[in-house]
């Protein structure tokens, strides 16, 4: 027989660590998003901002 | 330390790591006499422990460092170790009242240990709160640097609560002295099952670290679009 107090202090744990690495993972996801997109922005700023002398 | 032991690989080990103490707690460390099953979450509930105590410790050395050179590398290693010592300790508050119910007869006791292991949850989450809400660039890292120094003195109440006090808790199994103790196989259990768990901590600081490094990067980058 599974002892309760076992299975539920085990699940707990992995529960934690599972939510904890979510947490990471979503922040990090969206990090890399921010900045890929800043750095979209600034190389359009750029591309522009080198083009508008000759135009 | 990228190109010497990459995340990857790091995370392999670690994984692999958490699956061999898995197998020994409930397949290799035998059955304890009076406890029963029961007593295999002190596999979890100890090297949680340890850690959580081990995390604080890097805490206090990351703000020292950082007061004492203002090196940002420190105060982001001590960032990164009071968040993840704060999900050790909470591992540690859900296993520890639920190994004591069944030893016990009680869910929680305010004796020595039980209060000093609380008050550094609470102390974590203290700092991670200074972190969040003072938005003073400059400021915020002394401010919770000072915090990480004057709490590591809970860590040692901690630490030396049940050497120090009679306690409702158990005394010491590791430099316990005479009379303390586990079956060899235990011990082995107890070691693997806390190295899995430090090699899980180094994974997940290394991570928390590397979010800060970006997010200061996207710092720069909105400075630069700003100019």
């Amino acid at each position: 027989m599974v002892n309760w107090y076992l299975f539920t202090a085990y699940s707990l744990v992995w529960l934690i660590f599972v939510v904890y690495v979510w947490i990471l993972a979503k922040r990090q996801a969206r990090l890399i998003k921010e900045l890929a997109d800043l750095r979209n922005k600034l190389h359009e700023e750029g591309s522009a901002g080198s083009r508008s002398p000759q135009s | 330390m990228k190109k010497i032991f990459p995340s990857t690989v790091h995370l392999a080990l670690t994984l692999i790591w958490l699956v061999v103490a898995l197998y020994m707690i409930f397949l290799y460390a035998p059955q304890e006499a009076t406890m029963g099953e029961v007593q295999r979450i002190f596999y979890i509930h100890f090297s949680a422990a340890c850690t959580a105590l081990l995390a604080y410790l890097f805490v206090f050395l990351g703000s020292m460092g950082y007061l004492w050179k203002r090196s940002r590398r420190a105060d982001d290693f001590a960032y990164a170790s009071a968040e993840v010592g704060f999900v050790f300790c909470s591992c540690v508050l859900v296993t520890g009242p639920l190994w004591a119910k069944p030893a016990w007869g009680i869910w929680w006791t305010w004796d020595a240990r039980l209060t000093s292991t609380f008050i550094l949850w609470l102390l974590y989450i203290g700092y991670l709160m200074l972190r969040s809400y003072v938005n003073n660039p400059g400021r915020v890292e002394v401010l919770s640097a000072v915090v990480g120094i004057l709490g590591f003195v809970d860590a040692i109440i901690d630490y030396m609560a049940i050497r120090w006090w009679r306690t409702q808790h158990p005394q010491p199994v590791i430099a316990g002295g005479p009379g303390s103790g586990l079956d060899p196989r235990m011990w082995l259990t107890v070691f693997v099952t806390w190295g899995a768990f430090l090699c899980l901590y180094f994974y997940l600081v290394r991570q928390r670290m590397a979010l800060a490094e970006s997010r200061r990067e996207l710092i720069l980058l909105r400075r630069d679009l700003a100019s």
